[in-house]
């Protein structure tokens, strides 16, 4: 018998600490209650598995503490009937069956504080591998035979950064993980760290072994303070258990470890801004060339590969490149992780074979739209991503073929929209993201994100002016040909493409004034319906600025210039009688 | 080392392996913008301006930091990297704060670089103030004496006080140029080129004078006796001393430029003629008619027009005018016309005009020293009848008017009261109320629905091949001289770009203006204008003699000390604006919030006005790895991102040895040495 609590960060804001308390204090057999990391099925958390004595798996969701008594009882009796309201569905079940998972494959299975749990399911068995028997050209070629590309956003070929670093001249060379995760909307790279640390190591250790590095450097940033916690005992295993250090497994081989908490700026994220960071210096991109592969961290070779990619190293030297490659697509190999989030009935992690669609990830796995929605739009890549219309779900998920609509694969970031959301909003909400997360470095992320975000506010609040949307399409353009890196250069695309699939919505804030979506209040003008009105007085008691006056029992109406559209009536309203026009 | 082949531009070019684009393309004579780079310091990519587009790569590539690669080719001046540059000053500019240049300068009709010499005149450089006016205005002792200054309309220095004397200034350091070691410019070689300029007055002299130094050469060809146009002819003596515009013009003669007088075109020589002989032909011949107020009685013996009037007396002709004259007009020339009747002796001299003195147009100093001589004001009436006898004038009646709505001057207009009426006696009048083109001679050259020589506003050509004109007798007809003199240096370039094989048209150059309001100034100390002391009333109305007396060279010095200094110190170097004018850059289209900063001195030397600050890192780059002190960073972040010392200490500023290589490289003027 085994009961494992999630302990994500996800599980734990969802009250999974309580649960474990709660658990240890009645279960009898306290020493079967362990805990685990995130399964990645973020709806149902905090999610509590129990392995019966026959191995079978049951997955209680969304437990709260006062369950525990029962479930501590269903244990001691073994007959799990007693909690079946809480148990897992069959639709649920689902999320999971559908998926395909390689990054994911020890999560949510393994407890991330104890390295022979990983050893268990065959964890170090891949740097064994490597180092019994693979030069480091062997493992290159296995990569570029499996067509690993980094998941971190840009999708460039693995084995091709590796091998530049490998011919790099110089004796002194780094490996660094980018885990600075920093599109809002994607946490699969935390759910890695605090789920699989070893994963992430082992990964590591076999890139450091490909390119003659001897340090490995893990750049995460500060808001992941319990990654960084399982981080840190992870390295202090390995290192113990030899994996880490001076001669791994009696080899040659020397390679440490070492974590750097970064401050929290997006832009950190791009590899050149990632190691001024390192190097204590302002978080600001370098001119490229030189790539970090010739002049990285300290000017000396360097390669970065973000979480997601090292995560799947070990699995593919011990399953080989081959295998790998058969999944997905001709340029997109493998699987990939997403983080579904937004307007989804079911959001979390989905690991799936890159080849499948995008309504495979939204409507089969995500069960499509939260409160039988209607589908707008899902954006991809954050900040530096685009949105996708319904017409184009049946895009294949593919580097190429996602780039081709004006999205991006990006980190893997999938914010899901439903026909409540004003897509000019929403690009503004993503401009000011990356206003704020500018460096300030280059002329046009500084002032050009600054001015796209102006012209957005000024046609949200309803003072559009014809030709706002050519400007701001010449502005676009402008910034990603002469922005300096991949932040500046990518910051147009939830503007671009929202303007590409929906341009009649902007028409209609410069034109006529209006939000279709009902969302940008500056153009919303709310009514009472005379029809519906029963003159109940309540909107009046409840409005803020005393905007609603009417006699009892008669209507009520609302003075326009007095509103400030907060909402409140239409809330209290029992009769539907108030409307937004 | 190794060798590679690209090509840029349609240039073949070898070029060692590892050099940039930016290196190699400087190497073989194209030059790429950049407002970050600078070869003392590492690499840095900020301003995205050196952008270049190679074939067959999708992005545009930096070329500072590229490298050449064999077999590249490379456009430095696509459609798509102006397109890119553009963008990149126009957002530079949209959070850019600070004047160019002075708002006298700019509201100079001939840019003249006010501010500069008036900083030289304070610094007593009076040659070198000269020698800087006289890049734009070849008359400045004439000019600084009649012109209605727009320079001072505009001057800053009234939100404190009152404006610069900026004209008297001008004609005080001319003066004293023209009394010795006086400035002459060089002249270019000779060029083989042959330019016929009609008409010697303002707008004429000056196309002669720069066209000359372009090293062409200049034949004047004027009707009057004398060169000066209405200088001469048009301003009087009291105003304009004619031995200072001789001695002005003297000296324009003097750079081998041939003046033929008493030339009347279609007369003596026809305009045919000129355009054969000649190269190019210049048409500078002004607005020599007056306009009439077409009244009855309009004929009568005794009625003149105002140029007319001043034309005579200056070729010291004979005039009957009587006791009693009226002037009908309210502008300069109406001024000019009743002061000069009160010389020769008139004594009731009336202003007759249709609206109230503060619709006048006429320089308030002219009015002034108009009412001092005893003219008579006759507001808000307008002339209905000139009644005489035996045909000749004995009095006008008036129409009493009174002011209605603004029309489209924005004056308001003046309406007829009904039936309201006023007589007085006169011996003559004078109608100062306009001027017109006369254009006999000329007859092949096309008019504008005005009857006036329509010339374009950017190359100046007329309808005639190499035919161009300029001042009063072109387009919108009469203005100041110094707007003729503007429109001739303007031309002069066009001209001597036609007469090379390569004529690029005027464009009015973009600056970056600054708003001002009167409650920056408040704190500034209140200091008066200097008075220009003049002759008295009772000397003033018996001769022609100069009304001012010019100032002393003290005065003249404290006067020029005055200025604030409005525009940019480094415009002439400034990298910016130089680049912004590359292009045809609009940055009020991204018009938007602007960073707002004061300016520091936190050190005795550098002054830094972030506001101008386009955050290139060169000050902190240069101090940190040339001087090696590392004392300037970058705080904040994203658009609020400044230039101080690093972490904002001031503790660090104590290790800063002032060696001013900081404002040195600054492309901009944001950093400025003291």
């Amino acid at each position: 018998m085994k009961i494992a609590v999630g302990q994500g960060s996800c599980g734990i804001a969802a009250g999974s600490m309580k649960v474990y308390n709660e658990l240890e204090k009645f279960l009898e057999d306290k020493s079967s209650l362990t805990i685990t990391g995130c399964i990645g099925m973020c709806f149902l958390e905090p999610v509590v598995d129990i392995y019966d004595d026959e191995d079978k798996l049951h997955r209680l969701v969304k437990v709260k503490p006062e369950d525990c008594e029962l479930i501590a009882r269903a244990v001691k009796e073994n007959n799990f009937s007693l909690i079946e309201n809480i148990t897992i569905s069959r639709e649920d079940e689902e999320f999971l069956e559908k998926q395909t998972r390689i990054a994911l494959r020890n999560c949510g299975k393994i407890n991330p504080e104890i390295i022979d749990d990983y050893i268990k399911n065959g964890g170090y068995e891949a740097i064994k591998k490597v180092l019994a028997g693979m030069s480091p050209e062997d493992v290159i070629e296995e990569i570029k035979v499996s067509g690993l590309a980094g998941r971190g956003g840009a999708g460039f070929p693995t084995w091709f950064k590796w091998n530049a670093a490998r011919n790099s001249k110089g004796e002194e060379k780094y490996l660094i993980c980018n885990a600075d995760e920093g599109d809002p909307g994607a946490f699969m790279d935390r759910a890695i760290i605090e789920s699989d640390p070893h994963t992430l190591i082992e990964g590591m250790l076999i890139g450091a072994y490909a390119i003659g590095a001897k340090e490995c450097i893990v750049y995460v940033r500060a808001e992941y303070p319990l990654a960084i916690i399982r981080l840190e005992n992870a390295i202090k295993q390995a290192e113990e258990k030899g994996f880490i250090g001076k001669n791994i497994l009696g080899t040659d081989f020397t390679c440490t470890f070492r974590i750097k908490a970064g401050a929290g700026a997006f832009v950190c994220g791009e590899e050149t801004a990632l190691i001024e960071s390192l190097e204590g210096e302002r978080g600001m991109p370098r001119l490229k060339p030189p790539f970090p592969a010739e002049a990285g961290y300290w000017l000396k070779p360097s390669n970065i590969n973000n979480v997601e990619t090292f995560a799947n190293v070990a699995w593919i030297i011990l399953n080989s490149g081959e295998k790998f490659s058969t999944m997905g697509t001709e340029n997109s190999k493998g699987t990939k992780v997403f983080a579904l989030t937004g307007k989804i009935r079911r959001g979390g992690l989905v690991e799936i074979p890159m080849g499948k669609t995008l309504r495979d990830v939204i409507f089969d796995i995500g069960g499509g739209i939260k409160n039988n929605g209607k589908f707008k739009a899902v954006q991809l890549g954050g900040p530096s991503g685009g949105c996708i219309p319904e017409e184009y779900l049946d895009t294949v998920i593919d580097y190429k073929e996602l780039s081709a609509t004006g999205a991006i694969m990006g980190s893997g970031g999938m914010v899901v929209m439903d026909e409540n959301t004003c897509m000019v909003n929403m690009a503004k909400f993503f401009l000011d993201f990356t206003t704020k997360e500018s460096c300030g470095k280059c002329v046009h992320c500084r002032i050009g994100t600054k001015r796209m975000y102006e012209i957005l506010e000024r046609i949200v609040s309803g003072n559009g002016k014809e030709g706002d949307i050519e400007l701001l399409e010449e502005l676009c353009m402008g910034i990603k040909d002469g922005a300096l890196c991949g932040l500046g250069q990518t910051a147009p695309n939830p503007v671009l493409t929202t303007i590409k699939y929906f341009r009649d919505e902007y028409v209609a804030h410069i034109t006529d004034k209006r939000c279709p979506a009902k969302e940008c209040t500056a153009l919303l003008k709310y009514t009472i319906n005379e029809d519906k009105c029963v003159g109940c007085s309540l909107c009046s008691k409840k409005c803020p600025v005393n905007a609603i006056s009417g006699e009892i029992k008669k209507h009520f109406t609302i003075d326009t210039e007095k509103c400030i559209k907060c909402g409140q009536c239409q809330s209290v309203c029992r009769f539907g009688a108030v409307e937004i026009n | 080392m190794e060798k590679i082949k690209l090509i840029i531009d349609g240039k073949e070019i070898e070029a060692e392996k590892g050099t940039t684009i930016l290196r190699c393309a400087k190497d073989n004579g194209i030059e790429i913008p950049t407002l970050c780079y600078h070869e003392n310091v590492a690499l840095y990519g900020a301003c995205g301006i050196c952008t270049v587009e190679a074939e067959g790569m999708p992005k545009l590539l930096r070329a500072c930091s590229q490298k050449v690669q064999e077999g590249m080719v490379i456009h430095t001046d696509s459609e798509r990297v102006k397109k890119s540059r553009k963008i990149a000053l126009e957002l530079l500019m949209s959070d850019h704060t600070g004047d160019c240049l002075g708002p006298c300068r700019l509201n100079c009709p001939a840019g003249t670089d006010c501010q500069g010499y008036i900083k030289l005149i304070a610094e007593g450089k009076f040659r070198e103030a000269v020698e800087l006016i006289k890049e734009k205005l070849p008359l400045p002792a004439s000019i600084g004496r009649v012109c209605p200054h727009p320079c001072e309309t505009a001057c800053r220095r009234q939100m404190v006080e009152e404006p610069i004397s900026i004209a008297y200034l001008k004609a005080f350091a001319a003066d004293k140029d023209l009394e010795e070691n006086t400035f002459l410019p060089e002249i270019g070689g000779n060029t083989g080129k042959k330019v016929a300029i009609i008409g010697g007055g303002p707008a004429g002299l000056t196309a002669a004078y720069f066209l000359r130094i372009k090293g062409h050469s200049v034949t004047i060809f004027d009707a009057m006796p004398q060169m000066g146009g209405m200088l001469r002819y048009g301003i009087p003596e009291y105003r304009l001393p004619k031995k200072v515009l001789d001695k002005e013009i003297a000296l324009i003669e003097s750079l081998g430029i041939e003046m033929k007088n008493n030339v009347k075109i279609g007369k003596d020589i026809s305009f045919g003629q000129l355009r054969n002989d000649f190269d190019a032909v210049v048409v500078a011949i002004g607005a020599w008619n007056s306009l009439s107020v077409r009244c009855k009685g309009d004929n009568l013996d005794g009625v003149m027009g105002g140029i007319d009037f001043l034309q005579k007396v200056a070729l010291k002709e004979n005039i009957e005018i009587g006791k009693k004259v009226a002037v009908v007009g309210g502008g300069n020339t109406a001024m000019d016309a009743a002061r000069t009747a009160r010389r020769l002796g008139a004594e009731e001299v009336y202003v007759i005009y249709r609206r109230t003195k503060n619709e006048m147009p006429a320089e308030e100093i002219e009015i002034e020293e108009a009412e001092e001589e005893g003219i008579i004001f006759k507001f808000l009436t307008n002339p209905d009848e000139i009644t005489g006898n035996n045909g000749k004038v004995n009095g006008i009646k008036l129409q009493v008017m009174e002011l209605g709505e603004p029309d489209s001057s924005g004056r308001r207009s003046p309406v007829a009261v009904e039936g309201k009426f006023e007589n007085i006696e006169v011996d003559s009048v004078i109608m100062a109320i306009g001027q017109k083109v006369n254009v006999a001679g000329f007859e092949d050259i096309e008019l504008n629905s005005k009857g006036i020589i329509s010339a374009d506003e950017r190359t100046f050509r007329t309808n005639i091949e190499n035919v161009f004109a300029v001042g009063d007798a072109t387009n919108r007809g009469a203005s100041i001289a110094i707007a003729a003199i503007g429109e001739a240096e303007k031309a002069s370039k066009v001209i001597d770009g036609y007469l090379l094989g390569m004529e690029i048209p005027y464009r009015k150059p973009f600056v970056s203006e600054k708003e001002v309001t009167p409650e920056m100034f408040a704190e500034k100390e209140k200091l008066p204008r200097a008075k220009m002391p003049v002759r008295s009333v009772e000397e003033r109305i018996k001769s022609f003699d100069e009304v001012n007396l010019g100032f002393r060279e003290e005065d003249a010095v404290r006067e020029a000390s005055r200025c604030l200094e409005c525009g940019c110190h480094d415009y002439k170097e400034c990298k910016l604006i130089e680049y912004a004018n590359w292009y045809d850059i609009h940055p009020e289209r991204f018009k938007g919030e602007k960073n707002v900063h004061e300016t520091e001195r936190k050190l005795v030397s550098i002054e830094r006005n972030n506001e101008k600050c386009i955050l290139c890192s060169l000050c902190v780059r240069t101090c940190d790895e040339v001087v090696k002190k590392g004392i300037l960073g970058l705080v904040g972040r994203g658009f609020r991102t400044t230039i101080k010392p690093e972490f904002e200490g001031n503790e660090i500023l104590n290790f800063c040895k002032e060696c001013g290589k900081c404002a040195e490289v600054c492309p901009t003027g944001a950093l400025k040495i003291l």
